[in-house]
């Protein structure tokens, strides 16, 4: 089982800010991300299903 | 187990995470694959090509952070890679493991499911040759590393050729044998100028195993299979004359400076012109004569 890291459980307000910026970062890029796929795979979709048509 | 990572220190950034793909080496990848996905015979929906040429660089992506993964040890004494997120102590080892082989799964299946199912299937392969084969077995035990090394990296021009047509003809082979004997001759004009630090890192590379003077006229000899395969695709009539005016002129320029390097006897680093001048020309060579394949079949069809 997982478990904290004691030297790292605790950590000052800069480092706390600083994780959380680099999270918040994180967060945004693979929202963008996931948003991307899911326009690639309803493009694709879109090409499988007319070509199968035609 | 221990969450080292829920320290701000090694919560990765997107930025490492970007740089574990190692980037640079990836637009080679992307630009071969495109122009074996554009010189092959047929057609294909540029949505399809687009997912593709993405997937292609997710899996190249993947094999670098694998690669890095492992090789955390060696990129911390080498300078040239001694800043990457894993030796600079910017990531931990687990992410990026888990980062190479999630993005390995992802753009096999991405290739499978939307485009077809042998580019995926020589997608994976690639991926575990460099992973696997090159990285982990070969290349810290043998100075043959760079020779196969090289065919991972000769891989994106066959998937993006089997992309369109769904098939491995003489062509697309050609394409591997181009990257692939051009691979030792580019490597080792590097390696033969940077030899300290991979003597340094402890990794067999031919200058520091064999001694410069056999590794020049192995670049000589490479350099003569690299032209006859350069020129084959014209030979064959597979392609048109573009194509075989470009290879044969830039073939003998490559095989011209890679005869001075062969000839060189230079053994202080930073005199060796002949090595630098064919490692700059190594890297035009091969835009410049996968460029006009793509030219040479759009102006022919």
């Amino acid at each position: 089982m997982s478990e904290i890291d004691p030297k790292n459980a605790a950590m000052s307000p800069e480092e706390q800010k600083a994780y959380q910026a680099k999270q918040k970062q994180r967060a945004a890029i693979m929202a963008g991300l996931l948003f991307f796929l899911v326009v690639l795979f309803y493009l694709i979709t879109f090409v499988k299903i007319n070509s199968s048509i035609s | 187990m221990t969450i080292a990572s829920t320290s701000p220190h090694k919560l990765a950034s997107a930025r490492d995470l970007f740089a574990l793909t190692k980037p640079r080496v990836m637009s080679l990848v992307i630009f071969t694959a495109i122009c074996g996905l554009l010189a092959a015979p047929g057609s294909i929906h540029p949505v399809i090509g687009f997912t593709a040429i993405l997937a292609i660089s997710l899996g190249a992506g993947a094999s670098a952070a694998l690669n890095q993964w492992y090789e955390y040890d060696i990129d911390a004494v080498m300078k040239r890679t001694a800043n990457r997120p894993l030796p600079a102590g910017r990531m931990d080892r687990e992410t990026a493991l888990h980062f190479g082989i999630g993005l390995s799964v992802f753009s096999v299946l991405l290739m499978g499911v939307a485009v077809n199912w042998l580019s995926a299937a020589i997608l994976a392969f690639s991926i575990f040759f460099y992973a696997v084969i090159y990285t982990i077995w070969l290349k810290r035990s043998t100075p043959q590393n760079i020779v196969i090394g090289g065919a991972a990296g000769a891989f994106p021009p066959v998937i993006g050729w089997a992309a369109v047509t769904g098939d491995i003809t003489l062509m697309p082979i050609l394409l591997f044998a181009i990257i692939f004997f051009w691979t030792p001759p580019h490597f080792w004009a590097l390696a033969l100028f940077v030899n300290s630090d991979y003597s340094k890192a402890g990794v067999p590379m031919m200058p520091v195993v064999a001694g410069r003077q056999s590794t020049r006229k192995q670049v000589a000899g490479y350099s003569l299979v690299l032209a006859a395969c350069a020129i084959a695709p014209f030979a064959i009539g597979a392609t048109g004359a573009v194509y075989g005016a470009t290879a044969i002129a830039l073939s003998v320029a490559f095989t011209f400076l890679s005869f001075r390097v062969g000839v060189s006897k230079t053994e202080n680093p930073s005199a060796m012109k002949a090595e630098k001048d064919l490692f700059k020309f190594s890297i035009f060579y091969l835009f410049a004569l996968f460029g006009a394949l793509v030219a040479d079949r759009m102006i022919f069809t």
